[in-house]
């Protein structure tokens, strides 16, 4: 029942206040953890190092240990004023940022004991989206107000963009090979920008390159295959729709019919695909088929959130 | 207090801490003949009780005679006869060698009933029934526990200020530009140049875009762990209350009696949601158990097993096992048992085909009927494995897998035969002449089904409502099923045959376009689907004009038309109780129809 190195799992949190922790082949519940009573989970990620679950809700943010058998956090944030978005981390662990209605993006650092607020970004607005850049110094975020912004946390400079007036930044992205960065709202919209940045400069400079129209009601997450050569949009349309990169043309679309479709994950080689959806099943489909090869039964209600961290194996 | 250097105390209550700490109540059948105080106690006091008599008798003699005090006993410890038997430590001076310091504590040996005795007893030691070994503890201590452990929980979790003054990071390296390097996008487009040039048109391919070459441990594992390996009471998984927020959950501890000896002793924990279902809980229990002890046990699907109330030390009461449909809320008990489900006792089956027994058996065919109800009510009994019966009346036509098959069948069934005969009405509507519907109740019971128009109905002529003995009534089959609406036929014997007539007077007499022969007595046509008219026509066409002639029933139905859901219900209800009462009506039904199938089959054979 331990959750070894050699063991994939999978976490998934929802509206029942519960986070499951899964193997990820067989669709066994390793572990089930109690968040807060108030809240649903908005995100989850995982340390790198992979032994600490982050999550993120209703006013609060909190760390889970996945080696131990005690299902407490041992990490509690007090003091967290509305929504918290998204979360996630620095390829090392350093440090940890989250996004938040707050209006507020925040950088933690997670080196020192306890985690210390390093940086603060103020959105104006509430907060919905937040990525990292592959460069690990670049955040890009998305907020309620149709903003998308690109912050350097080094040198602290950014850039405003609103590509659509009137609609609300539901989720951004960027590729991990860094080239582009994509922003869905709650239209049913992608937009899609070309990254590119050279040694002067500080921050990454964005060329608008496409708009897709993905959904017919609003997209709740985009997210960039480990090989960059997919992205995926899972909407409150029922389906999630997954484009080639190459010419942001739509590959697949997996239907979970009459159920929102809040999060997906890649696995490492962009061959499989991990979907949460407001059934309360969480579901692994093989692209290539469109398949769906395995499903995570356990919560009452809808998965809102899942993390799934992979790695390449060498052959 | 006692002082813990006194053996007589010491032994006694040792003594009684095993008695009163002892649950199994061994230790005191064992100890009960073997009281070492007192039997040690008695030992000196016989030895010693002479003296104390004659020195008694010697001192009240001396007192009497104001003779010399005791002086001269107490000068004397070491004399082995002199004890110093006088005040309150009575000590005993005398005894064989290694008990000479066997020093009676006063006030235990006073009395040989123990319960009267109240000191022999320790008073600290007391055992509440219902907690097992713990004892209770006030409610104060409880909670200073609950708040200790919460305090010791919360020191475990770190907690961080959310609204903390930024401070920026001191370390100039803390954030870090890190080059993007270029994806492997590119690194095995050049290593593998040639390789993709010789699958170019493959590449081309829409599907294509996942051949990377890369490979991730999520597919290493899925492809050694393919999905019949996956769990198959999976989708019970969702039915633990385990870390439920918000819901009511339930504790049960489920002793799973299939797996082997050491295990099947110890109860499964579970904590189910309150509104499952106890079929849900056994898949639950299932499942489980198939995740704790993987290799143990090889289970079967759900509905071979039943939850039986259990004593708590595993022993299985004999009532009939929990409802598989209520749930598990409604049931209070913390002990349960999973077990292979029992199957019905003998006694009602056979039961059952008495009623057979109870009408007069006046034609040969009510005998042989009830020679063939009494043979497969045996069969019934074989199945179920309850009378270790010969074999061999089965005449060994089917393979064991069959029965076990038939025997799965039947469990399955189980709850529905319970029901089955069980009186119900349904609102359907029954065509006549292919053309006209007309609203009745339809109603079924174990005994018969009757047909009733309603009343409203308008310009078809009121008639009378019909019923029909189960006895009459062969099968019933949905013979055509569309979106909502299906098409329910209910088979029973034309009365026309010369066999039976005594029985199902109120029956219709005829009324059928699948019999052939015109009916004799064609009078009280009544909801028929054909009119007498129309037998003669239809004759020739029929599908089941053969019957007449391999054997003396003929066959007639009724059609309903209703939705689906009670067409269905309708049908398993009815073909359950038949099939309960293996009538014999049915079988010929059933061979007749197969027979007549062979033919057809052949027919076309023939032709092609």
């Amino acid at each position: 029942m331990e959750t070894t190195e050699d063991q994939l799992i999978l976490a998934t949190g929802g509206y029942d206040h519960t986070i499951k922790v899964w193997q990820a082949h067989t669709g066994n519940c390793i572990k089930t953890m109690r968040f807060v009573e108030t809240s649903q989970v908005n995100a989850l990620d995982r340390t790198p190092d992979k032994t600490r679950l982050a999550a993120c809700g209703y006013q609060c943010i909190r760390l889970y240990d996945l080696e131990s058998n005690c299902t407490a956090p041992v990490i509690n944030f007090d003091g967290v004023q509305k929504n918290v978005t998204r979360l996630g981390f620095q390829e090392d662990g350093n440090w940890m940022f989250t996004a938040g209605e707050d209006h507020r993006v925040r950088i933690w650092d997670m080196m020192s004991a306890p985690p210390h607020c390093s940086r603060v970004f103020d959105c104006q607005a509430p907060v919905n989206a937040a990525c990292l850049h592959p460069n690990q110094v670049e955040i890009a975020m998305g907020s309620q107000n149709g903003g998308v912004y690109l912050w350097d946390v080094k040198s602290e400079v950014h850039e405003q963009l609103v590509p659509e007036v009137d609609a609300s930044i539901q989720d951004v992205a960027i590729s991990p090979d860094g080239h582009y960065m994509a922003a869905a709202n709650n239209k049913g919209n992608c937009y899609i920008w070309q990254l590119s940045s050279s040694p002067s400069q500080h921050l990454s400079t964005m060329s608008p390159k496409k708009k897709i129209q993905a959904h017919s009601r609003s997209i709740l997450r985009c997210k960039f295959s480990p090989d960059s050569r997919l992205l995926v949009t899972t909407s409150g349309d029922g389906t999630a729709c997954i484009w080639k990169t190459e010419d942001f043309t739509k590959w697949r679309e997996l239907s979970i019919k009459n159920y929102w479709v809040w999060d997906a994950a890649f696995s490492a080689d962009s061959k499989w695909l991990f979907t949460a959806s407001s059934d309360g099943i969480a579901r692994l489909w093989k692209l290539h088929t469109k398949n769906c090869v395995r499903d995570y039964t356990g919560h009452t209600k809808a998965i809102t959130a899942l993390s799934f961290k992979d790695e390449i194996v060498a052959d | 207090m006692a002082t813990y250097s006194n053996q007589h105390w010491l032994l006694s209550h040792i003594r009684n801490s095993f008695i009163s700490t002892d649950d199994t109540g061994i230790c005191e059948t064992v100890m009960l003949s073997d009281d070492m105080p007192k039997h040690y106690l008695r030992k000196f006091q016989a030895a010693s009780i002479m003296d104390v008599y004659r020195r008694s008798h010697r001192s009240q003699a001396s007192q009497q005679r104001k003779s010399m005090p005791k002086t001269p006993d107490t000068a004397t410890p070491t004399q082995r006869s002199a004890p110093l038997q006088h005040m309150m430590p009575p000590r005993i001076a005398d005894p064989p060698l290694q008990e000479v310091d066997f020093v009676c504590y006063p006030g235990l040996d006073l009395s040989d009933d123990e319960d009267l005795d109240m000191s022999t007893h320790s008073f600290d030691i007391q055992m509440y029934p219902e907690v097992g070994a713990h004892r209770f503890r006030s409610n104060t201590a409880q909670k200073l526990e609950k708040l200790d452990i919460a305090k010791r929980k919360a020191a475990r979790i770190k907690s961080v200020n959310y609204n903390e003054e930024v401070l920026p990071p001191d370390r100039k390296d803390f954030f870090k530009r890190k080059e993007v390097k270029e994806q492997p996008r590119e690194k095995p487009s050049t290593s593998k140049t040639t390789a993709a040039n010789v699958k170019r048109p493959e590449k081309n391919s829409d599907d294509d875009l996942s051949d990377e070459g890369v490979k991730s441990m999520l597919t290493e594992q899925l492809a050694r762990s393919p999905k019949q390996t996956q769990n198959r009471f999976i989708e019970y998984a969702r039915f633990d209350g385990t870390a439920q927020v918000g819901m009511p959950t339930k504790r049960i501890n489920v002793y799973v009696n299939m797996l082997p000896e050491p295990e099947r002793n110890y109860p499964l924990k579970i904590c189910v949601l309150s509104t499952a279902k106890i079929i849900e809980v056994i898949g639950l229990v299932c499942y489980k158990t198939t995740l704790q002890y993987p290799d143990a046990v090889q289970l079967k699907s759900v509905q071979h097993y039943a939850l039986y109330m259990t004593e708590d030390n595993d022993d299985m009461d004999d009532f009939p096992p929990l409802d598989n449909r209520e749930p598990c809320s409604k049931f209070g008990f913390s002990h349960l048992t999973l077990a292979e489900r029992r199957p019905l006792a003998p006694v009602t089956r056979i039961d059952y085909h008495n009623q057979l027994g109870t009408k007069s058996m006046t034609s040969e065919e009510d005998k042989v009927a009830m020679a063939d109800a009494a043979v497969r009510a045996l069969q019934n009994i074989n199945l179920n494995g309850d009378v270790p019966d010969a074999g061999g009346g089965d005449g060994g036509g089917e393979s064991p897998l069959d029965h076990v098959k038939e025997y799965e069948q039947r469990l399955l069934n189980h709850n529905d035969m319970l029901e089955a005969p069980m009186h119900r009405t349904y609102r359907v509507s029954i065509i006549d002449k292919r053309f006209f519907k007309c609203d009745v109740t339809l109603a079924v019971s174990g005994e018969r089904i009757e047909i009733d128009q309603h009343k409203n109905t308008k310009f078809w002529t009121q008639r009378k409502p019909v019923s029909t003995p189960i006895d009459m009534v062969a099968h019933c089959e949905i013979v055509e099923q569309r979106q909502l609406k299906a098409l329910l036929r209910i088979w029973l014997k034309s009365n026309s045959s010369s066999s039976m007539t005594t029985s199902c007077t109120s029956a219709p007499s005829t009324a059928s376009i699948a019999t052939l022969i015109p009916g004799s007595g064609s009078v009280g046509l009544i909801h028929s689907p054909a009119s007498p008219r129309h037998q003669a026509t239809h004759s020739s066409s029929s599908p089941f004009g053969l019957f007449g002639s391999a054997s003396n029933i003929r066959f007639k139905h009724y059609d309903f038309d209703t939705d689906v859901h009670t067409a269905e219900q309708i049908r398993n209800k009815l073909n359950c109780i038949l099939e309960m009462r293996a009538s014999d009506i049915r079988r010929e039904f059933l061979q007749q129809r197969e027979r007549k199938q062979e033919k057809q089959l052949a027919k076309r054979q023939l032709k092609l």
